[in-house]
Order: structure tokens, then C-alpha cells, then sequence
């Protein structure tokens, strides 16, 4: 399985199409494919581990709570000295980032491991705080901002991708079926659209809405 | 609901993603076998229950996964100030 191929858990959850409340702009809901690789800095080893994920294309890891982009990867912090790696589909990151680390880092390939939902739209923020205890006003949070925190009841990395604002919602995949359906009763009172306007027929919703990056 | 403010996460965040941990600062004698039951007893169990403002140690397990430090009123149950562990109590005003 690539990682552009959606995740089997998903299968049938996300059905392209608009429900929920017909009035008002819906939030759109999807999935993004991507490669994930979580890092961690063995003692002594923060340096090599910059280095190596520097070399790779990526950013200056970035401090507690952020996110940083670089040119081919992004960095989310999730713990003292440890970030989720995100970068394009089937770009081999793991691998790549394992031999530049060599003892420096424990890289742990987290592609199939995780699922990345995206929440986008006007009342992106209004769905998510059904869901979350963070504080999502523009001014405690916004672009670049990363909260390591309970879902409902569901560990999950929230990261705002965009002032729009869009949130990817990071999760392990075997919670990703009971996430898509939070995500999408939670969505239901404002309405929600999965999917494109050019809608396929045997796509999920999530593979065309796992375009670009809003940032 | 308390919220809390995780120094390594340098956000508030709600009570439910924190376990407490016990009274901070206390530490284990250097040499075990140097010091008497009593003491070592003392150790393992003794602890203050004042009414006031204690130094307690919480976790972050739902957020960071981090031990950290926290002053907490016992009457009010205000959290009044957070730190690093191993850091020393800070002073606050009750
Ligand atoms: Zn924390």
C-alpha cells in the first residue's frame, strides 16, 4: 500500500458529497496523503538530527507547539525534542532520514501508523472546538500552531495548516474510522462537503481533497 | 474544570490531560543503606498535608508526556504557578 492510496480503515467513511445542514457555507472534510516519520533526538544527537533533516529539504525544527515548513517536508512539534514529519507521497522519507540520522535520532516510519484528516472552511474552527478543549481563537492560536491533545477522548495532533482556517487533525489510523465519524457529526449542524467539485465516483472524498497545503 | 499551564507545551490546557503525581521535592537519601527505617520510611511514605499551597508533581500524559511542577492552594484549588521539574519552588503569593 502507497501512501496515496486511502487508508483500508477509511473505506466507506468518507463518501464524497455535502450533508449535514443544507444552509450556510458547509466545512469541507477530507484526508490528505502523505508520507509521516516520527523523530526522536537520542542524547547528544539534536544536531545530527537538524542536520540530517535539513540535508533532506526540511526546516529549522521548530520550538514546542509549531509547526515549520521547509522546502520539501514540514516539521510538527510533539514532544521534547521529538516532531512528525510530513512530507509529499512516496517521497522514501523514512528511509532517507534513518540513514542521515544513523544513532543521532529514532526514526520511526508513521505513514500507515497515522491518518491525516483536513478541516477547512469558514467555521473550520467552530467544528473542531465541539471536539477539543485548546483554545482556537486566532489570538492563543493560528497558522503554524500544533496542540499535541485529546480528541473527544482520541489522542490526536491538531496542526492549523492555514488562516482560512484549515486544520490538519493527525491520528492513529486504527482511530480513524471513529475519528471520521466524530469529525463528521461534529461537522453535521453546519453542514459539510466531502470531496471536490469534480466529483469521481469510486474515489474517496479524502484523495481529492488531500491537494495542496493552504500555507 | 482546572486549566492547567504545561510548561513544555507552554499552553493551557485542561485538567483531564494531567495525572497528579504526588508532592514534589521530595528526595530520595543519597546512600539508602546510611540511613535508618525510620528515615527511609519517612521517605517512602510521610507526607504534608497542609492547608495552603503545595508543590505537587502532575504529568502531562495526554499532551507532552512530561513530569512538571505545579503549586496548587489546597483550599482554593487554584493553581498558582508551573515549573520545570527540577527546577526550585518558585516563590508566589498565596
Ligand atoms: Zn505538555
Amino acid at each position: 500500500m502507497s501512501a496515496t492510496e486511502p487508508h483500508p480503515w477509511l473505506a466507506g467513511a468518507l463518501v464524497p458529497g455535502r450533508f449535514g445542514a443544507a444552509a450556510g457555507e458547509p466545512v469541507r472534510l477530507g484526508t490528505r496523503a502523505c508520507e509521516l516519520v516520527q523523530v526522536l533526538a537520542r542524547r547528544d544527537g539534536d544536531a545530527a538530527l537538524q542536520a540530517a533533516i535539513r540535508a533532506a529539504g526540511g526546516p529549522d525544527l521548530p520550538p514546542p507547539g509549531h509547526a515549520a515548513q521547509g522546502e520539501r517536508m514540514a516539521a510538527l512539534w510533539t514532544q521534547p525534542r521529538g516532531w512528525l514529519i510530513q512530507a509529499g507521497p512516496d517521497a522514501g522519507l523514512a528511509r532517507r532520514l534513518a540513514d542521515a540520522c544513523g544513532p543521532a535520532a529514532a526514526v520511526v516510519e508513521q505513514t500507515h501508523g497515522r491518518c491525516v484528516f483536513t478541516l477547512e472552511g469558514a467555521h473550520a474552527r467552530a467544528v473542531l472546538a465541539r471536539l477539543c478543549r485548546v483554545d482556537l481563537h486566532p489570538r492563543a492560536f493560528g497558522p503554524g500552531r500544533v496542540a499535541v491533545t485529546p480528541l473527544s477522548e482520541i489522542a490526536a495532533v491538531i496542526h492549523q495548516t492555514g488562516a482560512a482556517p484549515g486544520f490538519d487533525i493527525i491520528v492513529a489510523s486504527s482511530y480513524a474510522r471513529a475519528v471520521a465519524g466524530m469529525l463528521a457529526a461534529a461537522a453535521a449542524p453546519i453542514g459539510y462537503q466531502v470531496g471536490g467539485d469534480q466529483m469521481g465516483g469510486d474515489q474517496m472524498g479524502g484523495d481529492q481533497m488531500g491537494g495542496d497545503r493552504v500555507d | 474544570m482546572l486549566l492547567i499551564r504545561c510548561p513544555v507545551c507552554a499552553m493551557d490546557r485542561p485538567e483531564l490531560e494531567f495525572r497528579h503525581a504526588g508532592q514534589a521535592h521530595v528526595a530520595r537519601p543519597a546512600d539508602p543503606g546510611a540511613v535508618d527505617d525510620a528515615a527511609w520510611a519517612a521517605y517512602l511514605y510521610l507526607r504534608d498535608n497542609p492547608k495552603g499551597v503545595v508543590a505537587e508533581r502532575w504529568r502531562h500524559v495526554h499532551g507532552c508526556g512530561r513530569f512538571f511542577n505545579a503549586l496548587r492552594h489546597t483550599v482554593s484549588d487554584r493553581i498558582l504557578a508551573t515549573y520545570p521539574a527540577g527546577a526550585s519552588r518558585p516563590e508566589v503569593a498565596p
